[in-house]
Parts: C-alpha cells; structure tokens; sequence
C-alpha cells in the first residue's frame, strides 16, 4: 500500500504540473486547428491539414493579416483529435485553454465537429470548419461556429438535375447505395430526394455498412436493371462498388458517386475505369472564378498545392483555405489586433455573419437563420465526371466545360 | 431466378475465402488451444507484404504467394516461442493468458501498420482483376473464383497433410490428448511452433488474395478477424474439415441476407447466428468441435 | 488479522496505516479541480473514468475469472439510455443516469444467464459477438439516430462531470471492496475463478452468482456511459459501442494487475497518461498503441500480476495461497 501511495502521488503531482501560464503578449495571431492526424480518418485530415498550410504559407507570404494598416502574421497550432469525438472536445479545451488561440479552425469530420463545438461556444471562441458537411451540425445552431461547405444534402441535387435536364435519353429509373455512416447517409437520402423531385423512379435505395462486401447488393441492384447507379459514399467504397459492377457485368447508363472524385486513390483505384463516373463537388480548379483575395483564380490555388504537396486539391482543401480567407476578412473588418480579448471575439462573430466575400474558392457567406444555420449559403454544388481521364465539369449548364457524357459504354464495349 | 443463380454463387464465392482465413486459425486452436486474436493482423500484414512486393519489384502480386507464405512461415516460427511461454505460464489460466498475449500482439501490429502507413487506403490489381466469366444465367468474378478454388485447394492440401501424412497424424494426435502424445514421443513444442507457423503462412497469403479484391489499410483486421471466429465457431473449433462447410453456410448467409433482406442487417444477423451458435451448439453446427 | 480473498495486501497491516493514505488520496482528488487548469481536470476526468471502468471490467474479468471481451456494449448502452432518456422522454440526467445503471444490469444478466455457461475462450468469443451486435443494432435502429449518432443538450461544466466522475468511480471500488474482497460473496466468485467444479461441489450456486458478478460489472459502466454521454454531448455507435472500449479496459485492468483491487486503478492512469502525453508531445495519436501493446504482452510473459505485483513487492502471486485462505474460511 505504502508504494501505491507514493505512485498515486507522483501521479497527482504529474498532473498538477500542467498548472497556470502567465498570459502572454504576442503580435501574430495564434489559431488553432483541431483534425484529424491519426485515427481512421486521418486521410481526411491530412487534406484539411493542407488547406489550412497553405493559407499560412499565403497569408504570411503576404505579409499577415492587415489590421487597420499593419500586419500581424499568422501561426496555426494543431491539436489531432484521433478522430474520435472525445479528442477532438479534449483538444479544443486544450487549444483555448493552455495555447490561448484567437480561434479555431475545425475538424474534418461531423462527428468530431459536433463535439468540439460545444466547446467553443463553452468559452465563446470562434470556429469554423472548413471541411465538416453534416446538416446536424446547423441544426444546433451553435452560436460560435461556422462552416465554408454547405450540408451534405444540398450536393446530389446538382448531379440528379444534371442527369435529367441535360442528357437524352431521360433516365427513367434510379437505385442508390449509400454507406451507413454520417456523411454518405445523407448524402444518399439527398439523392433520393432529389430523384423523387425529378420525377426518377427509385428501383432500390439501401443502406450498407461500411466495411461490408458490397457483392450481393450490386447483385440485387442489377437484376433490377436501373438507369443510374448511384453511390452515397466516399470514394473508397465507390472504388469497391464500381470494380464489383464490372465484375458484375453490370451495365447502368450511368454511375453516380459523390466524394472523393479527385483524390489520386480513386483514380489509382479505379484506372481506366473512372471513366464516365459522374461526381458532385463544389470546386474545382478549372472553374471560371476571378477574385482579389489570396489567389485570384481556382488554377492557381491548384499549381500553389500542387507546388508545396505534389498533390491536386479537391474541395476540402479549397474550404479549408477559404475558412482562413473568412477569418482573415473578419478580423480585417473588425479591426482586431492579436491577441484577442473576448469583445474582439464576439464581435468576430458579427463580422463573420455580415461576411459576403467572393474567394478562389467561391462565395462565402454564412446564412443566418433556418436549417443550414451558419453554413455556407454562397456555393452551389457542381457535378463533374470523369472524360478523358480527365475530371470535367459537366453542370450545371451555365459553368459547365463539357456536356455530360451519356450513357456510358458497357464494360465489355470500352 | 437469374438473381437467385447469381445470389448462390455470390455466396459461394464469399465463402471461398473466408476458408483460407479461417482454415489455418481453426487448426491452431485445435493442436495447440491458443486463439490467436491476431489473425486479423496477420491478413493485414499479408495484404501490405504483397502490396510492398508489387511496389518494389513490380509484376503480378499472385507470383509472390510462395515467397509470402514462407516469409510469414518464419515470422510465425519466431513469435510461437513467446506465444508458448505465456500460455505455459506460472500460476494463470493459460487460456486467458493465450488469448491476452495474442490481442497484445494484434495491438502491436495494428498501431505499427498505423503509423507506418497511415490510414491511407492502398489496393493491388492481378491480370484476373474486373475480369469475369459469364456461365448461364450467372456472372462468376474471375478473381473472386480463383479465391475460391484456392480454398478448396488449402482446404484439401490441409486435409491430406492431415490425415494421411506422418506429421499430420502427430499433430492430431497433439490435439487430441496432448500428454499422451508427448509420452508417445511427439515434441509437442516443434509440433506447436510448426502449426503455428503453418497457420501465420497460410494467413498471411490469404491476405494477398484479399487485398487484391478489396482494399488494403492497417484497421482492416477486425473484418478478417470477425470472419475467422465466425466460421470456426460454426465448424466447431478445431475441426478442420468443418471449415469448409461452415465458410460456404456463412458466405451463403451473408449473399442471401443482402440480397433478400437488405445489406444493414447482414453484419447483425451474422452475429445473431454466430452468438446462438454458441449458446444451443458450442462444439459447432456439424458437432464436431472441442 | 483479516484475510484478503483476491487481494494481494499484507494481511499484517492495521486498518488505520491503510486508510490514511487512501484518506489522503480522497482529499487531493477533491481539491484537486480548483489547483489544475482546465485541460488537467479534463484529463484527471477521463482519467477517473477509465480507472472506473476497468475496475468493472475487473469484476467479471478478473475476480470471477471470465474475460468479457464485449464489455464496453453496456457503457454504450448507457450512454444511448440517457440520451434517450433526456432527449425523447425528457426526463432529467439523473432519471437517465439510473436507467443507465439498471438497464445495463440488467441486459448483463439476461445475456449473462446463456452465455455464463460457456468457458475461457467460447466465453470471450461469444461477449465479442454480443458486443458487436450491439454496435450494429444501434447502427440500424432509428431511436439511436443510428448512423448520425445523437446529440445531448450540452452541459458546459467542467467541474461538475470531474466531481460526478469521482464519485461514480469512488463508489466502483467501494462497491468492489464491499462485495469482493470483503463479503461472502467475494469468496464464492474466487472460488470460481479458481475452481469452478470443485465450488459447485460444495454447493456454491455458481450460476446465480456468476449472473450477479456479472450484473454489478455491467452496472457502473451503464453510469459511466451516461456520464459520458452528458459530457461529451454527441455519441455514435463508433464512439461509444466500439471494440476499442472493451480492449483499453481490458489492457488497462490487465496491465495494472487482474483480480486485485487496485491494479485496475494503476492501469489507467498508466496506459491513459501515456496515450496523452505522447498525444501533447508528438502530436498525433497512433504509437501509443505500439507501446501498450508491447507492455501487454510483457506483462503477460514477465508479470502476470500486472504493476501492481511490481509494486507490492509479491511479484508472482500463488494461486495457491488464496485458495488455501479460502479453505480455511469456508472450511471445506
């Protein structure tokens, strides 16, 4: 007893020694990230990762942020959540607390959104999250955060609109498989509703989890002979269905998917077979955009990516940099120099409701009321698919680079 | 009916592979009594040796199926001794304490992979991917057939090592009445550390074929994992010959519950029937378990 | 003199020199919130939670010999009770707090009464599976929002869940002290944990009691999953049904020594401390696993009596002498 008692004691003292820190002057503003560096959606995080790399790398290049005249340079700390829940809340506490950040870029993932937001708005510090889509995050109404991607269920409907207004013959029938996760949930209720809106019959909607061996329900899906295929999903279980199809032999006039589309895994997963595959994003570098922020159009944003990560961005990477751009603007407006008392936070949160800027990325501007409360109101989702190997914007008609591709090939005919 | 046709061979196919996982672990549990809780790591680690293989010197992953069994042959012979050292322990129940130094290992290899690889996804293709033969009314995935064949032939090679080998008749002899077996003069280690290092081989292969037909990525293991308990408390634990029925039921079950029912309830149903399983018949459906 | 029954204290050792230094340890625990900043308090949180819940796991785990390898299910149920509780029938958190408890009990000893009869590794198998069917079950159902997961009105209070935890966790080894190694019953579960037949054969009704064991394990962390969920304010299948639970009480208990009061207490803070501050000073989240599983497997090769061998100084414990102590008491 006598040693566990010691033990226990340098235990307690281990953990007192993370005892108050003077408050610091400093003249660059310190923001906080919380995402996802390790854990099963570290994939993801690692693209958030570098989107908000890249707006420090341009905002310092530039300078720092401009503040009534003078600069202050901006430095990101990170905190990984694990991707899990609980880390991301242990993360943010620690971010606010111990680092003392201005503000908070947010995770990649809902989940872990939906954790740390309470955090936030716990010590009234503002937050966006450049990546995180799930419409439950709006529906708290959380005060202190904001999101530069509209919900998952605003997406598919492009795709569906595409599908139908656009090509002929007008596909009669639909059959969906979504991933029975947060995001690939919705995003498979969104292209049902979609469909039923456009008048498409659905000839089977269902829901697998992740994970599972997706044979038997394409099985299923293709003895009922649909028009579109589409997948609510990311784009490791897109791969997976669409390699079982053509195994399969399984013709539909079209394969929708929605995430992932430019991600080198897909295309190194699939090969030749992309071809044809319809997807859904909100940005892509060869969009016609002109802006005089940081980057003045999506192609450059994609050679300064490419440049510093030998990777393409796809639309995480894009929100991530652009929920920078909307701090950045906020804190312009407001005239706030590091570090930030808790009036300049509050009235962060002003600025960034009264924010309506036109980026690389696309409009920003946060809504203010109804479902999508605090998530971004300025972006339309595009469809895009895959001609040539090379991933095109096919609608909606007025921005698109090429009309849609329809309908595709069967397997044993490419 | 063409869907039916189809849903059959689907099922078949599924069960084709989940022999290979679960063939080598049945065995181990029946010579030696160690539920090794790492074999979903030892596919794991199969997947990314062959996807390793393929990076670096190219080719067909399939060409390098030999050289992966006798790579995870040796890493199997050299983890047994400590596996031996703490079932044969002082003092605990040298189940438990099997069963815990196998999940210790499963979590050394799960965070290793982590961190060296990340959560990134990889995925291998062989000259038999996306190709497929259309017989009838049904369409038959060549890879997927090939899994299959390749479980009927572990399958069979196991059972005529087994039984009509001199090894063979020593190891089931170990796994009858392991004591008497020693007293008969059979060393009980080196047959332990043989089937154990037979079954890492065998496992690890399985792992190539899995991650050409699916994707590869460190968390992969618990699938496997699932699949191997699943079919070898079906078969009765250290039933070989078990295996085989037990993994075509489960394949079928899986295909069937898809298809008919829907995909979200497969996973609970098959866990459903494995628990009951467990409950109205633990020595497996066939009886034969130990 | 007292004997111990699965505890590995000096029996020599008078009440008094015991408790001063758990008194002690009671009172920094309790100021300890108002001297630690707030990242700290939440750290010694999740700390408190663990400790409690491998000491649950230790109940059935390691007191009654039966590794439950799907024990986390009943701290998701718990934490899926509560939110149902407060979210769709809108009673307060404590209402949710002992549905938690008790529905969580009592699941343990439905399955428990099937299940129980099975033995070391089919046991293990068949709680795995009962756990993993939990977590798709709550996947499919739409009362446990399934797939979104489900949100809990926030409570932001970090002193409150600190005190709560301490509480539910104090009352953990309380209870365990109680009723293991201190009452009858604790005997009856050594004796089947050390010999199950022979018990029967001395009339110990090993079924009845292997169902209670079972129902007091699955208690506290139905509490602690409510807690949880309260704390954390969003939970999902994943976060709270997953494997990962069950194995960190596992590893935890095992570490700090199976079957002994305190060892499930030193294991958590080992193995949480470890994960923290290599997150704090590496900054992601992966290795940790490399090191526990290292540890695990050199506690089972080295000392299978966990730290808390190490630290008592008896090293290998004798399952001898315990069964001997129990003789002597129950007079066989």
């Amino acid at each position: 007893m006598k040693r566990l008692s010691i033990f226990a004691l340098i235990t307690v003292a281990i953990l007192m020694v993370g005892y108050a820190q003077a408050q610091e002057k400093r003249d660059f503003f310190k923001i906080g990230v919380v995402t996802s560096l390790s854990g099963e959606l570290a994939f993801g995080g690692t693209v958030t990762k570098r989107g908000y790399d890249m707006w420090e790398d341009a905002i310092n290049a530039a300078g720092g942020i401009d503040i009534g005249g003078k600069k202050y340079k901006v430095q990101l700390v990170y905190a990984d959540d694990q991707s899990t829940p609980a880390t991301a809340a242990v993360g943010g506490e620690r971010l606010i607390t111990q680092e003392k950040v201005d503000c908070i870029l947010g995770p990649y993932a809902s989940g872990t959104t939906l954790a740390l937001a309470p955090i936030c708005e716990k010590y009234k510090v503002p937050h966006i999250t450049g990546s995180a889509e799930s419409p439950l995050i709006w529906l708290k109404k959380f005060k202190y955060t904001f999101g530069t991607i509209p919900p998952v269920n605003l997406g598919p409907r492009s795709a569906i609109q595409t599908l139908t207004q656009d090509v002929t013959p007008k596909p009669q029938s639909i059959a969906i498989l979504g991933i029975d996760d947060a995001f690939s949930k919705f995003s498979a209720e969104a292209m049902k509703a979609a469909a039923e809106k456009a008048g498409i019959k659905i000839l089977k909607y269902e829901i697998v989890p992740e994970g599972s061996d997706y044979t038997p329900s394409v099985t299923a899906i293709k003895s009922l002979k649909p028009d579109i295929f589409a997948m609510g999903n990311h784009e490791k279980a897109a791969i997976e269905m669409i390699k079982i199809a053509k195994e399969l032999k399984f013709n539909p006039k079209a394969y929708v998917q929605h995430y992932g589309m430019s991600t080198p895994d897909f295309r190194k997963g699939l090969g030749k077979d992309i071809e044809y595959v319809f997807g859904i994003s909100y940005w892509t570098e060869n969009m016609k955009i002109q802006s005089t922020g940081l980057f003045k159009n999506p192609k450059e944003f994609a050679d300064a990516i490419r440049k510093k990560f030998n990777v393409d961005p796809d639309y995480t990477e894009a929100g991530c940099t652009g929920a920078g751009i909307a701090f950045q603007e906020a804190l312009r407006s407001i005239k706030a120099a590091p570090p930030l008392t808790d009036a300049q936070k509050d009235a962060l949160i002003g600025a960034l409701e009264n924010l309506n800027i036109g980026t690389f990325y696309g409009q920003i501007k946060f809504a203010t009321e109804g479902d999508a409360y605090h998530a971004n109101a300025g972006l339309q989702s595009v469809t895009l698919q895959y001609q040539g190997g090379k991933l095109t914007e096919v609608g909606p008609p007025k921005t698109r680079v090429a009309p849609p591709k329809y309908p595709a090939p069967p397997w044993d005919k490419r | 009916m063409e869907l039916f046709f189809q849903t059959i061979i689907d099922g078949l196919l599924i069960g084709g592979l989940i022999i290979i996982v679960g063939i080598g672990f049945s065995l181990c549990f029946g010579v030696m009594h160690i539920v090794d809780f790492a074999v979903g790591e030892w596919v794991m680690l199969g997947a990314y040796a062959g996807y390793l293989m393929v990076r670096y010197f190219g080719h067909d992953p399939m060409i390098y199926l030999p050289v992966i069994f006798l790579i995870f042959f040796v890493l199997g012979w050299l983890v047994y001794p400590l596996i031996f050292r703490a079932v044969s322990g002082k003092g605990h129940n040298p189940v438990i304490m099997g069963l815990v130094f196998t999940f210790g290992l499963s979590i050394i290899a799960k965070g290793g992979a982590l961190s060296v690889w990340g959560y990134h996804i990889q995925s291998i293709t062989t000259w038999l991917s996306g190709k497929s033969l259309s017989i009838g009314l049904v369409t038959v995935p060549a890879l997927r057939f090939s899994g299959f064949l390749f479980g009927l032939l572990v399958t069979l090679l196991f059972m005529a090592f087994l039984y009509k080998t001199k090894f063979g008749i020593i190891i089931r002899a170990t796994a009858q009445d392991r004591d008497t077996a020693n007293l008969l003069g059979a060393d009980v280690r080196k047959v332990g550390a043989f089937v154990y290092s037979l079954y890492a081989g065998v496992t690890g292969m399985s792992g190539v074929l899995i991650g050409a037909l699916f994707s590869i990525h460190a968390a992969m293991g618990a699938k496997y994992a699932t699949l191997a308990f699943f079919v070898v408390v079906l078969a009765g634990m250290g039933y070989v010959p078990g295996v085989l029925v037990a993994a075509l039921v489960l394949g079928l079950l899986q295909s069937f519950v898809t298809v008919y029912i829907g995909g979200r309830y497969t996973l609970a149903a098959l866990f459903l029937v494995m628990y009951g399983v467990l409950l109205i018949t633990p020595k497996g459906i066939l009886k034969r378990g130990i | 003199m007292e004997v111990q029954a699965g505890n590995i204290e000096a029996p020599s050792l008078s009440l008094a020199r015991r408790f001063v230094p758990l008194g002690l340890l009671l009172l920094i625990a309790l100021i300890y919130p108002w001297l630690a900043v707030p990242l700290w308090i939440r750290f010694a949180t999740e700390i408190l939670m663990w400790a409690g819940l491998a000491q649950s796991w230790n109940i059935i785990g390691g007191y009654t010999g039966y590794l439950d390898f799907g024990h986390g299910a009943f701290f998701g149920v718990g934490a899926y009770i509560t939110g149902i509780v407060m979210l769709q029938i809108g009673w307060p958190f404590w209402i949710g707090l002992l549905f938690s408890g008790v529905l969580a009990s009592l699941l343990a000893m439905m399955i428990g009464y099937p299940t129980l009869r099975l033995r070391g590794a089919y046991f293990a198998i068949a709680t795995w599976a009962f756990g993993e069917m939990v977590r798709q079950i709550a996947t499919i159902l739409n009362v446990t929002g399934g797939a979104d997961g489900m949100q809990l009105p926030s409570l932001l209070n970090d002193l409150f869940f600190y005190y709560i935890m301490l509480l539910v966790t104090a009352l953990t080894y309380l209870t365990t002290y109680l009723l293991l190694d201190r009452a009858r019953f604790g005997y009856k579960v050594l004796a089947i944990r050390e010999h199950e037949e022979a018990a029967e054969m001395v009339g110990v009704n090993t079924v009845w009691i292997k169902i209670q064991a079972f129902g007091l394990s699955a208690f506290f962390p139905g509490i602690f999953g409510g807690i949880f969920a309260y704390w954390i304010t969003y939970i999902h299948p994943d976060s709270v049904l997953g494997a990962q639970l069950t194995d960190f009480m596992v590893v935890m208990a095992f570490l700090g020594g199976i079957g002994s009061l305190w060892g499930p207490f030193l294991g958590a803070i080992v193995v949480q401390l470890v994960q923290r501050i290599l997150w704090l000073v590496w900054g992601e989240g992966t290795f940790y696993l490399v090191i526990i599983g290292v540890a695990i497997c050199a506690v089972v090769l080295f000392i299978p009596n966990g730290l808390i061998g190490l630290l008592e100084g008896t090293g290998l414990f004798s399952p001898r002498e315990s069964v001997n102590q129990l003789k002597k008491k129950i007079k066989w």
